[in-house]
């Protein structure tokens, strides 16, 4: 049977000639090419910088046709492809190929219609994620998925790595947000991916792409659901002496039967990282800390608030801030999004994970993380979704200390290992994008992955569609890919596999 | 040479080789074993949906293949094999409080996992929980070849890989087995209550956008009537899950709302609040709504909700064209409609057409469920293909090279 290392070897071989550059050019609007060397670097990178490779041409369409009729000439000439949209992706999803084409959608940033009976909007991939929500909110609804990026994120990097935020426990990703989508696919057709009823005939191939993270084909239309705003929404913040009592505390609330809108944890070093830029009012005493939102009905949420503040007591909180106003409510959730580009206060580099665990696993995994971060001797900070186990537990480092990067690095690789070992995924909301593909070996067979292939290969049977992400190639993972070798510092009796 | 297979037994009157399978690797075994085309089977409940299977040569029957995986109650997921019907399952995890958010009418016939994620079978809570498709958080897949394939995973958060298990929902046993199905599960509300009200559909129509529209969160609302002439008001419910206090609170604002709305005559007057075995037996009676008698045919619909008074008066006037009579059951907020036909086996072909054209036209998608053999003489089961058939065959042709899975099922689409 073929494997998927057949599937997914890198064949593309097309090259961007002066004749293609031409071409291209005059296919989109004034502008939209970019193709001097300095303004290429641009693009080299998502938020993901430790990856970097220039690509050969920056394509920016403004409409669905002009993106099929570039994706047709990639296709025509074999060139690789890369989708990208505002490059905030963590896992190197939007990394250009070399010698390939990136195309850039932020031109595509137009609210097209908004049902406000049907509750649903068609957007353009360029629109951000809070853009939806800020344009539909004086009808009082907004788009639930809301990752911390969601300011400058935009809907269509949101499709392509599925992505979901702090409230996604109660309101779930935005695979179950997405309604129809308007879908180049890598021959260059254009078809329509799901539509006005929720349910189409056959295989869902609207759920298929959400989440394939720009390997399928380019998505230039989204229809997304909207939600009606709650009646009440209720927060608070709870410290406790340890991470273990704060996990206990969400274990309590879910076995309750409260499904939370939102449960974060912090630990000690995230809230001084926090705290230090953007003053969010976080106690910067306590080992962690909670915040825990409900909203729904305002008779339910008042009820489910008073229980959530005494399972918090139960489990020996010390302190207990409810949020009084909206503004209150804003700051803390400022604090908590801000969480990530915070690091730089307490640390000049880091390496951020994203690692799912049962979230009855938590206390013992956040333990071992602690262990491993003190035989590594490297710091590490945890914020993350408790409600749902989804781990961001940033390795911070020096890269000016010679070898530190490559230790931080092995040992957030290690983490992410930990967390499949319990049972969990390497990725809960980032996507495996460059970063990652190796490790899918972690957590799939080779028959599993050889299935993804095949189903890849029947959207994209050149590979010119962002090749070289999610799935392991050779070129990626060395010539005889297969689990990761020891981490050297395991060799070294360093860090050792749980 | 399929009788040699694991749990595998002789060839049945009909034709067919019927396996039994006991794990997934038996299955996989029948599979990379045998030729031919394959149908795959749970509890029956829903075989005859879409394009018919002339004849297959294998059946894998999932009967065997129905047990509890795994159930982690704290972390509210639970894992089953593909022939758990959806009824035992309820049952066990009713033991920790919890339960699998879906209430499919075929749920009482003994609906299967496996087959309500084949087939996208929903019922009237998809509005507060969602599809079979959004519960399901992993699946073990097993291809024509025998090649096994896990996706997904066992925790509720998780972007690795493509998402093969909403790939599967819908795709009616054509891209290959499903073997076994991760699910996330919800703790049971603590207390639950049903308003009913007579109500023509258009009073209905407009109660549920106006439902929508407000800051009550009903799990449910549901219509259902005849339509045609000399069809009375049919029934709208409206169902509230959650604490005591917040099912009296909303069921109390539902019940201004019907007063000032109006849904019929007096319908504010006439409306009842049902609970406990009332209030199942309401449900069960719209269940059966929505599922066919012998000689009846159905078809299932999605539209934007809006769309409600256009879906069931184009059934009004099928119905009176063809002389057939038509029942109407709709989940009206979340714009999914079940048609019912009762008559003349060509008039019902002629009504469904007819609605199925209408439906079409309003941007909607319709796939046509039981019916009476006739009933494929007259129209095509599938109706025109859609715009990314293409993609459906560039899926099968890789998955299932050989096109051994339940061939005709979606017609001339693949």
């Amino acid at each position: 049977m073929t494997t998927y290392l057949e599937l997914v070897a890198e064949k593309a071989t097309g090259r961007v000639t002066d004749e293609v550059r031409g071409e291209i050019g005059g296919l989109v609007g004034k502008g939209g090419v970019i193709s001097a060397p300095a303004e290429l670097r641009t693009y080299e990178c998502d938020a993901l910088t430790g990856f970097r490779v220039v690509p050969a041409l920056v394509v920016l369409p403004e409409s669905t046709d002009e993106v099929a009729a570039v994706v047709r000439v990639c296709a025509r000439e074999g060139i690789p492809f890369v989708a990208r949209g505002a490059g905030t992706g963590l896992s190197g999803g939007a990394l250009p190929v070399a010698d390939g084409i990136v195309i850039g959608l932020q031109r595509m940033r137009t609210i097209l219609s908004v049902d406000i009976e049907n509750q649903r909007a068609v957007v353009q991939p360029g629109v951000t994620n809070a853009g939806i929500s800020a344009a539909v909110a004086k009808h009082n609804l907004y788009f639930a998925p809301d990752p911390s990026s969601q300011i400058v994120c935009t809907i269509g990097g949101n499709v392509a790595e599925n992505s979901g935020g702090a409230h996604c426990l109660k309101y779930g990703f935005t695979t179950n947000h997405v309604l129809a989508l308007t879908f180049v696919c890598p021959d260059g057709s254009v078809v329509t991916l799901g539509g006005d009823s929720l349910d189409s005939v056959g295989p869902d191939l609207r759920a298929l792409v959400v989440g394939s993270e720009g390997t399928l084909g380019i998505v230039t239309e989204v229809t997304v659901r909207l939600l009606r705003k709650p009646e009440a929404v209720r927060t608070l913040v709870a410290d406790f002496p340890d991470a273990e009592h704060a996990g206990n505390a969400v274990s309590d609330i879910v076995s309750a039967g409260i499904i939370p809108a939102a449960v974060e944890m912090l630990d000690a070093l995230a809230i001084e990282a926090c705290e230090k830029a953007v003053q969010a009012g976080y106690s910067l005493d306590t080992p962690a800390a909670l915040v825990v939102e409900v909203d729904g009905v305002a008779v339910e949420v008042e009820a489910e608030f008073e229980r959530v503040q005494g399972i918090c007591q139960a489990n020996e909180a010390t302190h207990i801030r409810i949020a009084h106003d909206d503004n209150e409510r804003a700051r803390i959730w400022k604090g908590r999004k801000a969480a990530f580009a915070a690091m730089g206060r307490i640390s000049p580099d880091y390496f951020v994970q994203d690692g799912v665990i049962p979230r009855t696993k938590l206390g013992a995994t956040l333990t071992r993380i602690g262990e491993m971060s003190e035989r590594a001797g490297l710091r590490v900070a945890n914020v993350f979704h408790a409600g749902d186990g989804n781990l961001h537990p940033l390795v911070l480092y020096d890269s000016a200390v010679p070898g530190q990067a490559e230790r931080a690095e092995h040992l957030a690789t290690a983490i992410v290992e930990l967390c499949v070992e319990q049972g969990g995924s390497i990725t809960g909301e980032h996507g495996v994008g460059s970063d990652k593909a190796c490790s899918m070996l972690k957590m799939f067979s080779e028959a599993d992955l050889t299935v993804m292939a095949l189903v890849r290969a029947a959207f994209d049977r050149g590979g010119i569609c962002n090749p070289g992400k999610i799935l392991p190639t050779p070129r990626l993972c060395g010539e005889r890919p297969g689990p990761w070798r020891p981490h050297p510092l395991e060799a070294a009796g360093v860090i050792e596999r749980f | 040479m399929t009788s040699t297979s694991p749990g595998a037994s002789p060839a049945t009157s009909s034709g067919t080789t019927i396996a039994r399978p006991t794990t997934v690797d038996e299955a996989a075994t029948v599979l990379r074993e045998s030729r031919g085309t394959v149908v795959f089977r749970g509890s029956g409940t829903k075989s005859n949906w879409a394009g018919r299977v002339a004849q297959p040569e294998l059946t894998v029957d999932t009967g065997e293949l129905n047990r509890l995986r795994s159930h982690n109650p704290a972390d509210m997921t639970a894992s089953v094999e593909a022939g758990m019907p959806l009824a035992t399952l309820q049952g066990l995890l009713a033991e920790s409080g919890q339960w699998l958010a879906l209430d499919p009418p075929t749920e009482a016939a003994g609906a299967t996992l496996g087959g309500l994620l084949a087939t996208g079978d929903c019922g009237p809570r998809r509005l507060r929980y969602g599809a079979l498709r959004d519960l399901v958080i992993g699946v073990t897949l097993v291809l024509a070849d025998g090649t096994v394939a896990r996706a997904g995973g066992q925790v509720i958060k998780n972007v690795a890989g493509y998402d093969l298990s909403k790939m599967l929902y819908g795709s009616l046993g054509t891209l290959g087995l499903i073997a076994e199905v991760v699910l996330r599960v919800h703790p049971r509300p603590e207390a639950s209550a049903t308003t009913v009200a007579p109500s023509s559909v258009h009073a209905a129509a407009r109660t549920t956008l106006e439902l929508l529209a407000s800051a009550l969160q009903p799990s449910a609302v549901d219509w259902v009537g005849d339509t045609g002439q000399g069809a009375g008001d049919g029934q709208l419910a409206v169902r509230f899950e959650g604490t005591r206090a917040g099912v009296e609170a909303q069921t109390a604002a539902l019940q201004l709302m019907l007063g000032s709305a109006g849904t019929g005559a007096g319908a504010g007057a006439v409306a009842r609040t049902l609970v406990g075995s009332d209030e199942n037996r309401l449900w069960q009676e719209f269940a059966a709504a929505r599922m066919a008698s012998s000689g009846q045919t159905t078809a299932f619909a999605g539209t934007l909700p809006s769309r409600l008074p256009a879906v069931a008066d184009a059934l009004a006037r099928a119905a009176d064209a063809t002389g057939v009579r038509a029942r109407l059951a709709s989940h009206g907020a979340l714009g999914l409609h079940v048609a019912r036909f009762t008559g003349a086996p060509a008039d019902q072909a002629r009504a469904f057409d007819t609605w199925r054209r209408a439906v079409l036209a309003v941007g909607g998608t319709v796939l046509l469920r039981d019916r009476p053999a006739e009933v494929d003489e007259v129209v095509d089961a599938l109706g025109p293909a859609p715009a990314t058939a293409g993609l459906l065959r560039a899926l099968r042709s890789r998955l299932d090279p050989d096109g051994r899975c339940a061939p005709g099922r979606l017609g001339s689409w693949l």
